[in-house]
């Protein structure tokens, strides 16, 4: 007879969500989460997309503690002189509002108290060692030689899975699995904010950039977002590409966005509140390992739920979806009486069914795109090329805007058939 | 000879966390609201040696504290490092204490509590740092004390600590019942495991108010307080000249000093 | 601001019984790239005097020297009790 039904490592979005429904079920739940409080070893760029967490907290939007809901998303090239963006802002936002600023430590704190509230046994501040398996079976969780038993274990560790790496449930992610996310959080007024960022009440910023300017090879993305009084400012390093390059530092490419010309001005006079770092999901479908087995499942992070097609970088909307998903699928084990293998496969069929994998296929293979010299290099070049021709009065009579688009291209070495086939992948892929 | 077990008490505070402590530049107040509370470091140690003292004698060890709810974070930690009970004292009426009223009341559950050998309380709390409250306990109950605390042991019915003083070290041995207070630091305290931490939030922790205590309203509290602060300042730190030297030509160093007039040779 | 300035910010709760992640110095020593001192963000793996240093203290918990270092000279575990870094805002 184990002590629990279900063992949940990691109280994240993912854990959280998968206590809560759990516990509302009425299953006897021990959630372990070894920060203390929950959310204090956690990074996250910022922004929760989508509205999964309706389905365990029906009114989150107005309890939960959510910074600012976007109002205004930029997606930009950033060369050394020139920002090229994609500047969407719409009212329509205001009512149908899809993505929200977050703070981790109070998010994760306002969920794990969720989970509590619900039933579950929520312990702060205790690291699962490891997990105590019998022929393959996983029986429960180890810390300090101490076995504490359930009939299933929910792994939601994060971008940094040692539990489940320890038992053999997941590879070590490599070079190409995870890009390294550096963040650095400004204390800004919030009018200064308002002001700067032309948003008005609660309504925020949320830019994503593409560094081109970085010297060499080294590739990385970059993002701002508005919180209530402070900015989220941040960097996505590609690991292969800085090991490529084998001399910049990670933590100089943070430092190197931030004094940007276009992006300091977007800072200035704001005072580092903190710096941080974690690993950041960035392999797509086919780096996901089998999510489930005889008395365990894997979510969120851990599983390798992370999502970024160039235009949004998403993961807390994956984490407490599939959290959810691995909490129904014990539920319904439970009921069974039966957490085999067999019978945890309902897990994995859901996740098949859900937007979460469907993602992952829909933009299978889309890493090699958001990290190629394409997206990092050629097309930042070549619109700033020819919006330089295009808006340079020179006296000369103007050319088509086509033909300033290939004669850019051209500049840049690159045949004509080079661009339509590149340029066709991208969209294939986006 | 037979074992006698001890029954030990520790006094424990909940502080803002030091590394995060923010000073109102207006009010020259803490501001709590962006300070997040722990366990005052030092009460560790003395929770620490608690803990040992019952691993050598066995018997029990009751973790108390005075403060708001919130602390039952702290009270939760204590038993998952192994305290066998928490009592926590609560009340709006213990608002606003300053030292002496806190040692009162904090000596009266003692008292409530019953039988005790041994009391240990960390040197002084990182928060207020008056090293007070430890000393004060003694005298309310009437007991001997041994403070600033590097190592305590127990044999025979006597408690054998060193104490850490300007000068030197000093071994005192003293006959139970006695309060002893420990310095921040001088041991590792053992860590929180699951198990426990499970046991204790299923046992939970208990509360006790003013009522359950018996003492008057007016002893307690910001009303049983003598302390009336009447300004506080912030202190401008000086700035200390500072010169680097090379490692490799000390000499340098010597003779400079020795111009000065801060080094002397043994003739002069 | 130096990246030593930016740790300065942080909490951190050290344990100084347990340091969660180990190099081995044997293989650090013959290293040809120390990758590790250009990707851990919080600059633990510096080379002093030609040889490599390593201090648990200032991690952040990341991961990635794990991944960095392709030589099998660190050994990544948690930190335990809730110790070591304690993010205010994540």
């Amino acid at each position: 007879m184990s002590e629990f039904d279900a063992i949940v490592v990691g109280a994240g979005p993912a854990g959280s969500s998968a206590a809560i429904k759990m516990a509302n079920a009425g299953l006897k739940v021990l959630l372990v989460e070894r920060g203390d409080p929950p959310g204090t070893k956690n990074v996250s760029g910022g922004i929760l997309w989508g509205k999964d967490l309706s389905q365990i907290i029906p009114d989150w939007e107005k309890t939960a503690p959510l910074e600012r809901f976007v109002e205004r998303k930029v997606t930009s090239f950033l060369t050394a002189d020139s920002e090229i963006s994609i500047d969407f802002k719409t009212l329509k936002f205001s009512t149908d509002r899809t993505g929200y600023a977050v703070l981790r430590t109070r998010l994760d704190q306002y969920l794990s108290k969720k989970a509590s509230q619900a039933g579950a046994t929520v312990i702060t501040g205790i690291t699962v060692d490891s997990l105590h398996m019998e022929n393959g079976k996983v029986l429960g969780v180890v810390n300090e030689e101490d076995t504490i038993t359930s009939d299933c274990v929910i792994l939601a560790e994060g971008a940094n899975p040692r539990v489940a790496i320890k038992a053999g449930l997941r590879q070590p992610p490599g070079d190409d699995d995870v890009a390294l996310g550096i963040k650095q959080v400004y204390k800004l007024p919030e009018a200064t904010i308002n002001e700067r960022y032309n948003l008005r009440g609660n309504a925020g910023f949320a830019g994503e950039y593409v560094l081109s300017f970085l010297e060499d090879d080294v590739y990385a993305g970059g993002f701002l977002y508005t919180n209530k009084d402070s900015i989220s400012a941040g960097v996505v390093v590609s690991l292969s590409k800085l090991r490529e390059n084998g001399k910049t530092r990670s933590f100089d490419i943070m430092e190197k966005f931030v004094s940007h010309p276009f992006i300091s001005r977007l800072l200035e006079g704001g005072q580092i509140q903190e710096y941080s770092a974690h690993l950041v999901y960035e392999g797509g479908y086919s780096t996901m390992a089998k999510l489930y087995g005889n008395g365990y499942m894997i979510a969120g992070d851990a599983a390798g739920f992370s999502f970024s097609n160039g235009m949004v970088i998403e993961g807390m909307n994956y984490a407490i979806a599939s959290g959810i998903m691995a909490g129904e699928a014990a539920i319904q084990a439970k009921k069974e009486g039966d957490f085999s293998d067999q019978s945890l496969s309902r897990y994995g069929r859901m996740l098949e069914e859900s937007y979460a994998i469907k993602d992952k296929k829909t933009f299978r293979g889309i890493e090699k795109v958001t990290w190629s010299p394409l997206v990092h290099r050629i097309i930042p070049r070549i619109a700033e090329n020819s919006m330089m021709k295009l808006f340079n009065e020179t006296g000369e009579p103007k050319d088509h805007v086509v033909r300033i688009l290939l004669d850019s291209a051209f500049d840049q070495g690159i045949s004509k058939s080079d661009l339509l086939i590149q340029g066709y992948r991208l969209m294939r892929r986006m | 000879m037979k074992k006698v077990p001890l029954d030990i008490i520790v006094m424990v505070k909940q502080v803002p966390d030091s590394q995060e402590v923010v000073i109102d530049p207006v009010t020259m107040n803490l501001n709590r609201s962006l300070t997040r509370n722990v366990t005052n470091r030092a009460d560790e140690n003395a929770l620490e040696v608690a803990l040992s003292l019952r691993d050598k004698a066995g018997g029990t060890v009751t973790v108390i504290s005075m403060g708001p709810p919130q602390a039952e974070t702290t009270m939760y930690e204590c038993m998952a490092r192994g305290a066998d009970r928490a009592i926590l004292v609560s009340d709006r009426f213990f608002g606003g204490a300053d030292t002496y009223p806190t040692g009162l009341t904090l000596a009266s559950t003692i008292s409530k509590i019953g039988k005790f050998d041994v009391v240990v309380a960390g040197e002084e709390s990182s928060d207020s740092s008056t090293g007070h409250v430890g000393p004060g306990v003694a005298e309310f109950l009437n007991i001997d004390q041994i403070t600033y605390c590097s190592h305590v042991d127990y044999k025979d019915r006597h408690v054998i600590a060193e104490r850490e003083l300007e000068d030197g070290t000093e071994v005192v041995k003293t006959p139970t019942p006695v309060l002893v207070t420990v310095l921040l630091n001088s041991n590792f305290p053992r860590r929180q495991t699951l198990r426990r931490k499970i046991d204790a939030m299923k046992k939970g922790f208990e509360v006790w108010n003013l009522e359950k205590l018996g003492l008057p309203p007016e002893w307690v509290g910001v009303r049983g307080s003598p302390t009336i602060v009447r300004r506080m300042r912030s202190i401008k730190e000086k700035e200390r000249a500072a010169k680097k030297f090379d490692l490799s030509n000390l000499g340098n160093l010597v003779s400079e000093l020795y111009e000065k007039n801060i080094l002397k040779l043994e003739e002069d | 601001m130096e990246i030593e300035e930016k740790l300065a910010l942080l909490n951190y709760k050290t344990d100084n019984q347990y340091a969660h992640i180990t190099v081995n110095p044997k293989i650090c020593e013959t290293c040809p790239d120390h990758f590790c001192t250009f990707a851990c963000p919080a600059s633990c793996y510096k080379i002093i005097d030609g040889k490599l240093n390593f201090k648990y203290e200032d991690c952040v918990e990341c991961g990635t020297c794990d991944i960095a270092c392709s030589h099998g000279s660190v050994t990544w575990t948690n930190p335990k009790g809730g110790q070591g870094i304690k993010y205010k805002f994540g």
